[in-house]
């Protein structure tokens, strides 16, 4: 436990020190950049004078250990910055997005991975046509990038049949005094579409993956002793397969929510979500450098996080590999 | 998966790549000049029409194929060398197995597209950038997976006999040990190829790519960014080429490597003396049992 922790501690350090380098390692200078007047040509140019002035500002004139120094001190005063494109501070912005973020992939990876697990068990279970039929759908829906999921729903259920809305995390200009359960359902209706993207782009992994951890205990010898007490097929499915085949699902759902920040990007770009995603798009054409290197820390820091508690729920409940 | 779909696989992907190839030769005009009316719909001039420059899409797809595909072997071949040489490194080479489990780890929590777009926003987009990025970012995974497999095999009495032998240690690596990790290959090369298909239109569609070269990626991202496409119609011969030709080629390799799945159900079963029908497991056990 302790070394397991030890171990998670290291890593995100890790992370830490590479969010720090990977900027000042990797060529291409931001300030170059805005010198030639933007990679989009959209940034205003700045004089040499200017340029010093920021290079001060961003601690770039001193070295490299008391860059590090500075760097740590400001995020344990959870410091992450000053947003360039929005001028406020990079902590605040990130902070208001999360919860839009969350909500949505939370739901859509929990909706993915229980339908996915089930719908691997019956595949695996019966077998023969259900087999094939499921395994067949979950290649093609596997061919399909996650942008184009989610442009043919956009496409389909909203401007074509009118059934959700176009784009937004809720109606803006909601009339005034609206009860917070219709507030609710407002967010729920704008958030279906971009949550069913993402479950269409996950949920083929889950099923493919159950299926297969599945079929690999079909021919235990415990299944046939509870089917020989005289327990139901689908208590024998459900209490004495299942259980066993849910280890790599678990990952595979650790992982998936460890991509929770990151994932979000192109549906959250279609729809726009005013999420984490989004705004790394915004940072992105506004080459605002700080919220990118803000959004990979914190979504850095998740997968870590998602890692370490998969590995503890591992070790509950496998306790037999970890007895030492 | 039966032969005939395997052969199907095998024609489709067959056609992209020689589509790809002779783009230079058979594609009518050049990919990047307006060569006829804007959005001009499929016809004899123009196979699949014009895009809203008046850009012809056929000459655009083929172009296209071209770089995508190149992206994707690229890819493919460096994140794979990569895979197995650092899966490789660190079961045999003792003294480097902590700094490359390590790095592997370390590599494997980064989430992708955060570190895409960050290096990418960093090094700016190009084709050969967007490459070096993909493949060498994306061997983590595989390089934990060939050495956990490798870690089964690295004291079994055969190795041990090599040792005895006298074979060096890159020889035993190479010639004893490796080929265990040899039906791990299929699998790596599909979810590769199809990684650095979906991450090239994906980046492309976050605007991203690079806008003066011509692949599926882009086409799509050109074409999703004009609003007007999806009104009047002419996304049929315009957004439908790239996006059919992602779907066809990642259907298709992954149809080739499902040909090579093995059973492990059946295979259990065999090794176990037991043997269930596996289609009938439920139903045939269902009826005999009283609940």
């Amino acid at each position: 436990m302790t070394s397991l922790a030890l171990r998670y501690v290291l890593l995100a350090a890790a992370v830490l020190v590479l969010n720090f380098l990977l900027p000042r390692l990797l060529p291409g200078d931001p300030l170059a950049a805005t010198a030639e007047g933007g990679l989009s040509g959209a940034l205003p140019a700045l004089t040499s004078q200017q340029q010093a002035q920021l290079r001060v500002t961003y601690h770039l004139d001193q070295p490299l250990a008391s860059q590090f120094a500075s760097y740590v001190v400001d995020l344990a005063r959870g410091d992450l910055g000053w947003s360039i494109s929005r001028a406020a501070p990079v902590s605040q912005l990130i902070g208001e997005r999360i919860p839009w973020t969350l909500s949505l992939v939370l739901t859509a990876v929990v909706i993915a991975a229980t339908s996915g697990a089930a719908l691997g068990l019956v595949a695996a279970w019966r077998g023969g046509h259900w087999d094939q039929a499921l395994v067949g759908v979950c290649t093609a829906v596997a061919a399909l990038p996650e942008f184009l999921v989610a442009t043919l729903l956009l496409l389909a259920l909203s401007i074509g049949l009118h059934w959700f809305p176009l784009q937004g995390g809720e109606t803006l200009f909601a009339p005034p005094g609206q009860a917070w359960l219709a507030t609710l359902g407002d967010r729920i209706v704008h958030l279906a579409l971009p949550a069913a993207s993402l479950v269409v782009a996950n949920l083929a992994a889950f099923v493919l993956l159950s299926r297969g951890a599945i079929r690999g205990v079909l021919a235990e010898p415990y299944l046939a002793t509870a089917r020989a007490k005289g327990l139901g097929e689908w208590r024998v499915a459900l209490r004495h397969a299942t259980p066993n085949a849910l280890l790599p699902v678990l990952t595979l759902f650790g992982m998936r929510l460890g991509q929770v920040l990151g994932g979000a990007i192109v549906v959250e770009r279609v729809f726009a979500i005013p999420g984490l995603g989004l705004f790394a798009f915004q940072a992105i054409q506004a080459r605002d450098y700080p919220v990118l290197q803000a959004i990979f820390l914190v979504s850095s820091l998740t997968v870590l996080l998602a890692n370490f508690l998969v590995e503890l729920a591992h070790r509950r409940l496998e306790p037999r590999r970890y007895a030492a | 998966m039966r032969p005939d779909s395997r052969g199907l696989a095998l024609a489709v992907l067959g056609l992209l790549i020689a589509a790809a190839l002779s783009a230079p030769l058979i594609a009518p005009y050049d990919p990047a000049l307006p060569v006829g009316l804007p959005l001009k719909p499929p016809g004899p001039d123009h196979l699949l029409g014009t895009n809203d420059l008046g850009q012809d899409v056929w000459s655009q797809w083929l172009w296209g194929s071209r770089a995508s595909l190149l992206i994707a072997v690229v890819v493919t071949l460096l994140s794979t060398g990569l895979s197995w040489t650092i899966g490789l490194s660190a079961a045999m080479w003792r003294s480097g197995e902590a700094a490359l489990t390590g790095l592997t780890d370390l590599l494997l929590a980064l989430p992708a597209i955060p570190l895409y777009l960050l290096v990418v926003a960093l090094i700016g987009p190009s084709q050969v950038h967007l490459m070096l990025a993909l493949g060498l970012l994306s061997w983590p995974a595989f390089a934990r997976v060939v050495r956990a497999r490798l870690l089964a095999v690295r004291s079994e009495p055969y190795v041990e006999a090599a040792r005895v032998l006298g074979a060096s240690p890159m020889r035993v690596a190479v010639y004893h040990v490796a080929p265990a990790t040899l039906e791990l290959l299929p699998a790596k090369l599909v979810l590769t190829v199809r990684f650095a298909i979906f991450a090239e239109a994906t980046l492309a569609f976050l605007g991203l790519g690079d806008p003066a070269a011509r692949s599926w990626g882009t086409m799509l991202s050109w074409a999703f960014s004009n609003p007007l496409a999806f009104v009047n119609g002419s996304w049929t011969w315009w957004v439908l080429p790239p996006a059919l030709a992602i779907v066809a080629a990642v259907l298709s390799t992954t149809w080739l490597s499902i040909g090579e799945d093995r059973d492990p159900a059946g295979r259990r079963a065999d090794q176990s003396g037991l043997r269930w029908p596996r289609w009938r497991t439920a139903r045939t056990a269902a009826g005999v049992s009283p609940g």
